[in-house]
């Protein structure tokens, strides 16, 4: 806490009153900075983006900058634009990606809680959160490096150890290679969160469920998956949410290509607002899209977050 | 007679150890063979980064080869490299200091405070992380050429303070509801101020989670790409930047790609494997805090 000069200068009952007023109102000093963050980070570009999307905003045409524009931007973007493909491929992309990534995540989590020799537990624990690590820019040269046709060590192996032809990743299936490398990425994250919360299904429970000779799937589903539905449900509404944000991975792996197979719509907004340097139009499909994700998460959150999961 | 599948039947062929033995085998097989999905490409672009030119790209691949630090030296010959390297430290280190003095404090008083409509706000906060950053970019792209921020450290600093401000407070919020509030009114008695209470007592106990916070806001902010490629030019270049710029001007020279691409990995690999105990906790914004 620093004290300006000329209050130092009072002598010692100007300091004591400054930091009778830091006490007293000290909960206010400590949100008050958050509260300005928050409202520069959400309502200021929330709203600036709805302004530019209602304006001309072309800056091949800086004369007609700031012409009201009526609803001509979205008109635009989703008559003519790859707006409306953008939407349907990132709905696959997420729904695919999410899906992996649970699923291989759970399995993963369930079958290292067994393990019983605790260095393998280490040992696999560890590695399994490793690609979290990797930057999705510095994964996108892994992938163009190990999936080339050809200096691929992929492609490669598939040619000579199995019967099948290999096919060209990056241009004959690139929405399943990105939906792939993705899971690559971040399986670790659901994996890392489901081990945690199954490691705190408490022992009691689960051997009362031994006892009563229960099949396996039956422990899961009866025992062990109720009890941590907090932590499935965290951990799928944040990686939902992050999915919905994939720009880097996609953008340096295929750039949305071939043609428009990638394109996500941060993508499509990143082509049309700064590519096309149109930015009126990138504001209208970023409307959509943000309103589109903000609505969804918060159906999830208070429908199912707030009753029966964080009550 | 489906009832009878049970482990514990007398006359079930495997023995009650051997069928432990098999499932055992089995699970270690499958983990064992995630391990390799997992470890093998990051193998395959380290060992391409310490062979000679030729070697690095030759199929069959060469399983046995002499290391080299040939495309390292000249990684560090691109100054351009270097720079961002360290810029990209400087700024991510400055943005996580910066963004757990905002958030721990305020993370506090929502613990402890009653703050009307308290569940409105955290969604709120939590809705800054929805808000999609190509969103969030198009106005900050405007407004930091019109105040002179485009292209400054500031300005990234600022951009990565905003994809982390959700997390820090939403897991420090769930770290201090675990610490109980007689700590601190025990010291209240022993006459600390409401400040010294926080910075004495509180702190200390809720360490792990400011460690835990601390460590994954770093590695967003480090691994993020968009905001260099709208908000930076030349002075405020980040490590992945330069990874993205390689990939189009050094896709023949693959062997310095591999290097750049090791570098910037490396570091964030050592970083989560020394706190992996830490990460649950921040990962899933506070719900998990014990493993």
């Amino acid at each position: 806490m620093s004290t300006p000069t000329q209050t130092t200068s009072q002598g010692p009952s100007g300091l004591a009153r400054l930091r009778e007023l830091w006490n007293a109102y000290l909960p206010y000093w400590f949100i008050t900075p958050m509260v300005l963050v928050m409202l520069l980070i959400t309502i200021f570009p929330g709203a600036y983006d709805l302004y530019l999307s209602l304006v001309k905003y072309q800056l091949t045409d800086p004369t007609t900058i700031g012409q009201f524009n009526g609803l001509a931007n979205y008109e635009r973007v989703f008559t003519s634009g790859g707006a409306i493909n953008s939407f349907v491929i990132t709905i696959t992309f997420v729904a695919g990606a999410l899906a992996l990534e649970t699923g291989i995540g759970f399995v993963l989590a369930a079958l290292v809680t067994g393990v019983k020799s605790d260095r393998m537990k280490t040992f696999y624990r560890i590695a399994f959160i490793i690609p979290m690590a990797v930057a999705p820019v510095s994964l996108a040269t892994i992938g163009r490096i190990m999936l080339n046709t050809e200096i691929g060590i992929i492609p490669f192996l598939i040619q000579q150890f199995t019967p099948f032809v290999a096919p060209n990743f990056l241009s004959d299936v690139p929405l399943l290679t990105v939906i792939l490398v993705d899971t690559w990425n971040w399986t670790p994250f659901m994996f890392i969160i489901f081990y945690a919360g199954m490691s705190s299904v408490p022992k009691t429970l689960l051997e009362a469920s031994k006892v009563d000779g229960a099949p396996l799937w039956r422990r899961y589903v009866h025992v062990i998956i109720p009890y941590m539905k907090p932590v499935l449900f965290v951990a799928i509404l944040i990686r939902l949410i992050d999915l919905f944000r994939t720009f880097g991975l996609v953008f340096s792996l295929t750039s949305g290509g071939p043609g428009t197979a990638t394109e996500l719509v941060s993508i499509n907004i990143f082509q049309t607002g700064f590519t096309f340097v149109d930015l009126g139009g990138a504001a209208a499909i970023a409307i959509v899209y943000l309103v589109g994700i903000v609505a969804l998460c918060n159906i999830l959150i208070i429908k199912v977050g707030f009753e029966g999961v964080w009550d | 007679m489906a009832a009878v599948d049970d482990a514990q039947q007398p006359d079930s062929r495997l023995s009650k150890t051997n069928r432990e033995r098999l499932v055992s085998a089995g699970r270690h097989a499958a983990l064992l063979v995630w391990s390799f999905v997992v470890l093998f490409p990051l193998y395959w672009i380290v060992s391409m980064s310490l062979k000679p030119p030729t070697a690095a790209i030759s199929l069959p691949p060469d399983w046995i080869f002499l290391p080299t630090v040939y495309n390292y030296i000249q990684l560090l010959q691109q100054s351009s490299f270097v720079y961002a390297f360290f810029n990209s430290v400087f700024m991510v280190s400055a943005s996580v200091i910066l963004v757990l003095l905002i958030g721990v404090p305020a993370a506090y008083v929502l613990s402890r405070y009653d703050i009307p409509k308290q569940r409105d706000v955290l969604v709120w906060i939590l809705s800054s992380r929805m808000l999609p950053p190509v969103a969030v970019i198009i106005p900050f792209f405007v407004i930091f050429r019109a105040l002179n921020l485009y292209d400054t450290r500031i300005g990234m600093i600022f951009m990565y303070i905003t994809i982390n401000i959700s997390l820090v407070v939403w897991v420090m919020k769930a770290f201090f509801d675990g610490i109980p509030e007689t700590l601190e009114e025990a010291a209240r008695v022993d006459g600390a101020t409401r400040f010294q209470a926080f910075r004495k007592v509180i702190l200390p106990a809720a360490k792990p989670g400011i460690f835990s916070v601390a460590i994954i806001s770093f590695i967003f902010a480090w691994i993020e790409l968009l905001f260099s490629l709208v908000l930076t030019n030349n002075n405020a270049v980040t490590v992945t930047m330069q990874v993205y710029q390689f990939i189009g001007v050094r896709q023949i020279e693959w062997g310095m790609l591999a290097a750049a691409t090791t570098a910037t990995i490396i570091p964030v690999v050592i970083f989560v494997i020394a706190v992996n105990r830490y990460l649950a906790a921040g990962l899933s914004f506070g719900v998990v805090i014990k493993e």
